[in-house]
């Protein structure tokens, strides 16, 4: 026998001959567990940075239930694309407000420099033991931010069977959510304008709802192995576009237009128009989950299959390795997504084929170059370093790379969209209070 | 059998009784004689039941069904099964050197201070009659060759030090320690001073002239011994502790005389001192890694 760390193992053995719970479940029920963190998040070329500091907080309750409250605030600063695409051409817009414009140089990606926002969220889960063998959680979610508003609730049900090795899971969970976006809801498919001039708008502000209902099945197989399989449905129904997100209407020689409705200095209008999405979408989603214990190590191993009715398909494959070593851990982590395009994707609108000339209207019902719903691939490789600090605590620190790259199709070489790096860095700390 | 005793101690009422080969006590921290005298039934009550159902010298229990199974498979009852799980969950955690089919072995030896070493071919022998992962054990059917034995006394006075006190703990909250042969626990705290005061038997290398008590508090969870310096056998100048590796049936070199071990339980206390033991010289080092309080001579 190797020297090593048995005494959780000795405990959880002992618990097991005794028939009781874990001490650690008994230590957990006079205290809070409370976990704080801090993220980074950077993308590359000046792309979006998000500051957020997040607090969560755990107690067992006397009656065998469980409270969690949790808070989080992203603080949000950068540019982010806003649809249209880099040309040959310098291109200017308006922006949201239509107070004011930008310009973009040729061979750059159109960003929005006006984005800044910070966004607050309060939730909590309160989780009553029904019985012995059941559990129910109640839950809500408050999120806001300049522009945004949501609001949801959730029930979640789970039963355990056969010895406890089996637990049976169903929840549902609603959200509205509203916008009301500096300058107000731009009319779908209609073009930006110019600085000054009367804007296409369709209301200050417009919602959506979100239901899912989720069934899922956890299986202890062995002493070492665990596995978990979730199906969830989802229905979104309502306002689903990016408010600030335009696509580019190109002439027959690939530049923005500039001529009939689109000569902005008679017109008024840009060669830019809003995008629109459904207004109802329809998600699914299977996911199998297993972490398996070595000796001391753990393996977590998930996979996502993703489809909707906006044609969107996406795996999803996560594996973690966590490497135990005297105190502390090393967890290594790999991330492979590969999503489809939605099926009303495009890059670009053109002059002739699905705009008309003269009157500016669009042939297509749906249209956007928002970059997540192009077909892409992104992977994450990221390192965790955690350090127990005496019984009751531990720190961690976490840092993980991320490289998406879209595919845009058939697109000229200076007009694609660029590739996205970004990095995260986290600092963790959490007790037992 | 009325050896249990039940006399007025300073602090409450002092019962003792014999079982498991071990003198046993319970300390009780209680005014009211019939209580005292209803802790101490329950106590004497669960280690004679666990002796009598675990024991290996007896012919009317599971553990002589299953030693006399002749290779067939033996449904048990519930609890055994927890028990062997235990032990077999052990045996992972220890990588095999704790192994609940190596009592076989005392066979071969016998600790009694001679230089009575048993010859090589004999241990070789009775090794290959060991050994946990020939054993077939799912879902409370055990089988297992014909040759082969198991033995729960590695583990039975721990779990019953521990079953007792969750028998006590369901009729009062009065703090009771309980004592049997060195492997000890506490309801809870005691409330006149906060902690029991334990007598522990440290030894001058191995000589009994030289033996003698330390006190140490003992305010929650439990103790467990292992280690006893008077079960040895000395040859050439060479020391053979009673402490046998199951892998290779001899004893373990440069064993501690005496290992303590605090824990919640009194089964992790003495599986720790156990373990702690079996790790030879690196003992310390062991006991260390696991951030225990522990005592070793």
């Amino acid at each position: 026998m190797q020297l090593k760390k048995i005494k959780v193992q000795m405990s959880l053995a002992t618990c097991t001959l005794l028939q009781v719970a874990s001490p650690g479940v008994q230590a957990a029920e006079v205290d809070w567990d409370v976990e704080t963190s801090t993220l980074y998040y950077s993308e590359s070329d000046g792309r979006v940075s998000a500051f957020e500091p997040a607090i969560y907080a755990g107690k067992d309750l006397e009656d065998g239930g469980r409270l969690d409250v949790r808070l989080v605030i992203d603080v949000l600063t950068g540019a982010s694309p806003n649809g249209a695409h880099a040309s040959t051409v310098a291109q200017t817009f308006t922006t949201p407000s239509g107070n004011n414009t930008y310009t973009v140089q040729p061979g750059d990606t159109p960003l929005d420099d006006t984005f800044l926002d910070t966004r607050v969220s309060f939730g909590a889960d309160w989780t009553i033991e029904l019985d012995r063998l059941s559990r129910l959680t109640l839950g809500t979610n408050v999120s806001k931010e300049y522009d945004y508003l949501a609001l949801g609730l959730s029930a979640a049900y789970a039963r355990d069977l056969n010895n406890r090795n089996t637990t049976l899971t169903a929840s549902f969970g609603f959200n509205n959510d509203t916008i009301e976006p500096e300058g107000g809801i731009p009319t779908a498919l209609t073009p930006m304008v110019t600085q000054g001039s009367v804007a296409n708008r369709q209301g200050s502000s417009d919602d959506k709802t979100i239901s899912d209902v989720l069934f899922g099945i956890t299986q202890i197989v062995s002493r070492n192995t665990i596995v978990q399989l979730n199906y969830s449905f989802g229905q979104t129904d309502g306002y689903q576009n990016d408010a600030f997100k335009v696509l580019t209407v190109i002439d027959a020689n690939g530049l923005p237009s500039t001529t009939g409705f689109f000569d902005t200095a008679n017109t008024g209008n840009r060669a830019y128009v809003y995008e629109n999405r459904p207004d109802s979408r329809q998600r699914n989603n299977l996911y199998f989950k297993t972490a398996h214990h070595l000796q001391e190590d753990v393996i977590n191993f998930s996979y996502r299959y993703y489809w909707d009715n906006w044609d969107i398909k996406s795996h999803t494959f996560d594996l973690k390795y966590r490497y135990q070593m005297e105190e502390s851990y090393l967890q290594p982590h790999i991330r492979y997504y590969k999503q489809d395009a939605a099926e009303f994707y495009t890059h670009n609108l053109s002059v002739g084929n699905d705009v008309d000339a003269t009157t500016g209207a669009v042939s297509r019902q749906f249209a956007s170059n928002d970059y997540r719903l192009a077909e892409s691939e992104t992977v994450t490789v990221g390192l965790k370093y955690g350090l127990p600090i005496g019984d009751t605590s531990e720190f961690s620190v976490r840092g993980e790379f991320i490289r998406q790259t879209v595919n845009d199709g058939s697109v000229l070489d200076n007009e694609q969209t660029p590739d996205l790096d970004a990095i995260v860095l986290q600092l963790s700390y959490s007790l037992i209070w | 059998m009325n050896d249990v005793k039940l006399k007025k101690s300073t602090d409450g009422w002092h019962g003792s009784f014999a079982a498991m080969a071990s003198p046993c006590e319970v300390l009780m921290e209680v005014d009211d004689e019939s209580l005292a005298e209803q802790i101490l039934k329950i106590v004497s009550d669960e280690a004679k039941r666990i002796e009598q159902k675990f024991s290996r010298y007896r012919d009317d229990n599971v553990i002589f069904r299953i030693n006399h199974a002749s290779g067939k498979a033996i449904l048990v009852d519930e609890e055994t099964a927890r028990l062997i799980d235990f032990g077999e969950n052990l045996y992972h955690i220890s990588d095999g050197l704790f192994d609940i089919t190596s009592g076989i072995l005392r066979k071969a030896w016998r600790f009694d201070g001679s230089d009575n070493i048993p010859k090589r071919a004999v241990v070789k022998k009775l090794v290959k009659r060991v050994g946990w992962d020939k054993v077939s054990w799912k879902k409370g059917v055990l089988s297992m060759k014909p040759e082969m034995e198991i033995d729960l006394g590695g583990i039975g006075k721990e779990y019953a030090v521990d079953r007792s006190i969750q028998l006590v703990q369901q009729i009062t909250d009065h703090s009771v320690l309980i004592n049997f042969g060195g492997d000890l626990a506490t309801t809870s705290e005691n409330r006149r001073q906060g902690y029991w005061s334990v007598g522990r038997l440290v030894t001058g290398k191995g000589n009994t002239k030289n033996d003698a008590v330390a006190m140490f508090r003992l305010s929650r969870g439990a103790i467990a011994t292992s280690g006893d310096a008077h079960r040895y056998l000395l040859k050439e100048g060479v020391r053979y502790s009673h402490v046998l590796n199951p892998k290779t049936g001899w004893p373990v070199p440069n064993t501690a005389h005496t290992v303590s071990v605090a824990a919640p339980t009194c089964i992790e206390a003495g599986m720790m001192s156990t373990l702690a033991m079996l790790q030879g010289d690196k003992a310390i080092e062991f006991l260390k890694l696991q951030a225990v309080e522990h005592w070793i001579d």
